[in-house]
């Protein structure tokens, strides 16, 4: 074996170990948080104020993502209805990507940008300043103090702002549809409530859901594991945002496979 | 007026002169990047350099999301034509033209802005907070030109690149999903009959302009970053937000130029 | 021993948000002159020392360099000006990208007009009156803090500038250490004729060894501007700071 291809399969190795680390991190986190809430065993009150810091981050980002998502589908189904003339599928095909799939993912990869890369920054710098040290010598766990508030609150606030999220692609969808395609927005969102997409929509929050879930783990994950003072922080938001988006689109597939079965 | 209308309007104002000062900043780094590369002030050694490194370590990280996007796409959608009339031959043509004007480039845009662009915030904002770039300027090296520019440069050509070879990746996959899960011959979905010039011409400027967009808005984060270390973190994070976010929007400025000029 | 004044400050003020840093200094700095700026820290001297180099603009009044003001000349002339500071950072601010030879030679290089085997010469010959000939291929991540200081001076001084400016020299150094680069600043100083320096720091015991005069920034003011001799019949904190507890205690952290 010459020494390219010795390299070579050490840094593929080494990549693999990588990942395997870090779905073996974010899968014990999850059973360790699990395990936290069956019996209830957390901060309660820090759930609440996690929900309240999470929402408030997330949501201007979300809307402002989701009204650009709404616009854009209508955008490229216009491109096949001046192509086909088709026009009964422009409500359809809008809410249909939208809800299912290009909507969860886009916003999904928002909320990680967003919510994600903070905890893990916010959890690296608490690691880095001693802080996370400072609560277990006071005999606190910090499962229960740090990371379970915030599990919960994006699991709860990531499905809540789909629901939210789907609602203004339709609006941005309309006043594309009425100002730019020059297609009736009443008869666009008469479309799109008709076209019986009640599947999609909850395929939606169903991804939404499990997209909170891994996003908390894998952010909770790299911020606790942080080592080597502020560059490590620095590091540690890079590999959780790489991670979070890689996890999106795995689960995006299972969830989408799945749901058609 | 009293004090607390005055606190008021100040509450009101604040952010917007926040949001103005910011898009300022950004707009002044990107008219500045731009100027020096029409003054042909480029470090090429390091252009490769750092499409070397945006490059290397992105193309396994959009294999598996444009596979995965790929298989996904064409399976729900293959699902649906199933229930309505079971005729598959547009399936491919149809995926391939929406991949290469829309979701190749804007996916592999938004893969680039969250990897690549919080890297960029992260290393220039730690030049940024250990006065590396203050020494730039005391020995006359324009940040923009030494920082700013290489990585401008390489981004569109990565970001172009990648986008292309995100097309060959969903494609690919989604060939394979077409085949084993719906018996679609692999010749009838590999096909360009949808696919004219105009949307290649879409997808190759979406691409350049994500791959212009995202060092800027990165880059000015590192620049503009305060409060020691810890701010550093601060500006990593709003990078991706706001690289990612900037994707969104040229997409859609550019989706919309593209329906009403073709 | 001091000549024309070099830089002149008029009633300069500096606000983050709508805290004053630093407000109404005057203050001149001559050639030929080692002038130390002192005070307790978080006063407000190392963002003067920057108000000084042209890094940060004043938000009221003028820093004038040569008699040009710095916040409305153009960047041609500023680039000309800037050919005449030496800068010294307080976090070293050493390129981590390039080696220590690199490093001391980029503003050789960037200045231009100088040959490569004469900067090679140059370089060598600096880092060797520094005590660092053995470091020339190495990376800054390898070295320890004084190290990194004295490739910081090294770099500062290696265009031979006419304005030389320290910020906190001593900072993150042990006591022998810190001893050390103050006699190194003193020995950069009388390299050359008519060298402008100045030198930001709170150790006072081994600044009142180099200086010619001190400004005392208190609270964002100059509370002093002096020699030693002429403390006695200033504001008593003065006095203080230079001799008692205050001194000492900053000197000793």
């Amino acid at each position: 074996m010459n020494g390219a291809l010795k390299s070579l399969a050490s840094s593929v190795g080494g990549a693999v170990l990588a990942i395997a680390e870090t779905i073996g991190g974010a899968v014990t986190l999850l059973f360790r948080i699990l395990r936290a809430l069956f019996p209830p065993r957390y901060d309660a009150e820090g759930v609440w104020r996690s929900f309240y810091n999470v929402g408030v981050k997330s949501y201007p980002i979300v809307v402002m993502t989701a009204l650009f998502v709404g616009a854009i589908m209508v955008i490229q189904t216009a491109f096949y209805v001046k192509k086909t003339g088709a026009t009964g599928i422009i409500g359809y095909g809008v809410g249909f990507s939208v809800f299912a799939e290009i909507g969860p993912i886009l916003i999904g990869l928002m909320f990680s940008g967003r919510v994600g890369a903070n905890n893990t920054a916010e959890l690296g710098t608490m690691v880095v300043t001693e802080q996370v040290d400072a609560l277990r010598a006071l005999a606190i766990d910090p499962l229960p103090y740090l990371v379970v508030p915030r599990f919960l609150a994006m699991l709860g606030m990531l499905t809540l702002l789909m629901v939210l999220g789907d609602l203004f692609a339709i609006v941005g969808a309309a006043l594309t549809a009425q100002l730019l395609v020059g297609f009736h927005w009443r008869v666009l969102v008469a479309d799109l409530l008709q076209s019986r997409l009640l599947d999609e929509f909850t395929m939606g929050l169903v991804k939404a859901a499990c997209f909170g879930i891994s996003i908390s783990c894998i952010s909770c994950y790299f911020g606790l594991a942080v080592r080597g003072g502020a560059t490590g922080v620095g590091r540690a938001v890079n590999n959780s945002v790489v991670s979070n988006a890689t996890a999106i689109f795995v689960i995006d597939f299972v969830v989408g496979y799945l749901y058609s079965l | 007026m009293n004090a607390s209308t005055t606190n008021f309007f100040e509450a009101i104002g604040a952010p917007v002169v926040d949001i103005a000062r910011a898009w300022g900043s950004m707009f002044g780094c990107g008219l500045r990047t731009l100027r020096a590369i029409a003054m042909a002030r480029i470090a090429w050694r390091e252009v490769i350099h750092q499409s070397y490194l945006i490059g290397n370590r992105s193309v396994p990280f959009i294999t598996v999301t444009l596979g995965f996007l790929g298989m996904i796409s064409v399976y729900q959608v293959a699902m649906q034509i199933k229930q309505i009339i079971p005729d598959f031959t547009m399936l491919g043509p149809a995926f391939i033209q929406i991949m290469i004007r829309e979701f190749a480039p804007t996916i592999t845009g938004l893969m680039i802005a969250t990897r690549v662009g919080s890297g960029i915030a992260a290393e220039i904002g730690s030049m940024t907070v250990t006065e590396q770039v203050d020494a730039l300027r005391m020995c006359n090296a324009d940040p923009i030109v030494y920082l700013i520019v290489p990585r401008a440069i390489a981004c569109m050509v990565m970001v172009l690149m990648l986008s292309i070879y995100a097309v060959l990746v969903s494609t690919i996959s989604g060939m394979l999903m077409a085949n084993g899960a719906f018996d679609i011959n692999m010749r009838t979905f590999l096909s360009l009959q949808l696919t004219n010039g105009d949307d290649i011409v879409i997808g190759a400027v979406k691409a350049l302009a994500y791959g212009f967009s995202i060092p800027i808005i990165a880059g000015n984060a590192g620049l503009t970053t305060s409060g020691g270390s810890e701010g550093v973190g601060w500006a990593t994070t709003r990078a991706v937000v706001s690289t990612s976010f900037a994707v969104v929007v040229l997409d859609f400025l550019i989706s919309a130029a593209g329906y009403i000029f073709t | 021993m001091s000549g024309d004044a070099v830089i002149v400050c008029k009633g300069v003020g500096k606000r983050y948000g709508r805290k004053w840093i630093v407000r109404d200094i005057d203050l001149e700095v001559r050639a030929g002159e080692l002038l130390g700026l002192i005070g307790p820290g978080g006063h407000g001297k190392s963002v003067l020392l920057r108000l000084l180099a042209g890094l940060a603009t004043p938000d009221e009044g003028e820093v004038r360099v040569r008699g040009k003001n710095l916040a409305d000349i153009d960047p041609f002339e500023l680039a000309e000006l800037r050919r005449e500071y030496g800068y010294l950072f307080q976090n070293y601010a050493l390129f981590d990208f390039m080696s220590v030879a690199d490093n001391v030679a980029f503003p050789l290089r960037q200045a231009g007009g100088v040959e490569e085997p004469e900067i090679a010469r140059r370089v060598k010959e600096r880092l060797e009156q520094l005590g660092l000939g053995e470091a020339l291929d190495r990376f800054p991540s390898e070295l320890s803090g004084g190290m990194k200081k004295r490739v910081g001076m090294a770099r500062a001084t290696i265009g031979e500038p006419a304005i030389v400016l320290y910020d906190d020299p001593s900072a993150g150094l042990d006591p022998v250490t810190s001893s050390k680069i103050f006699r190194l600043v003193r020995t950069m100083h009388h390299s050359q004729d008519d060298v402008a320096s100045v030198v930001v720091s709170h150790d006072i015991d081994r600044m009142k060894v180099i200086c010619d005069r001190y400004v005392m920034i208190f609270e964002g003011k100059v509370l002093f501007d002096g020699p030693e001799e002429a403390i006695e019949g200033a504001d008593p904190m003065v006095g203080k700071f230079f001799f008692g507890s205050l001194g000492q205690s900053s000197g000793a952290s």
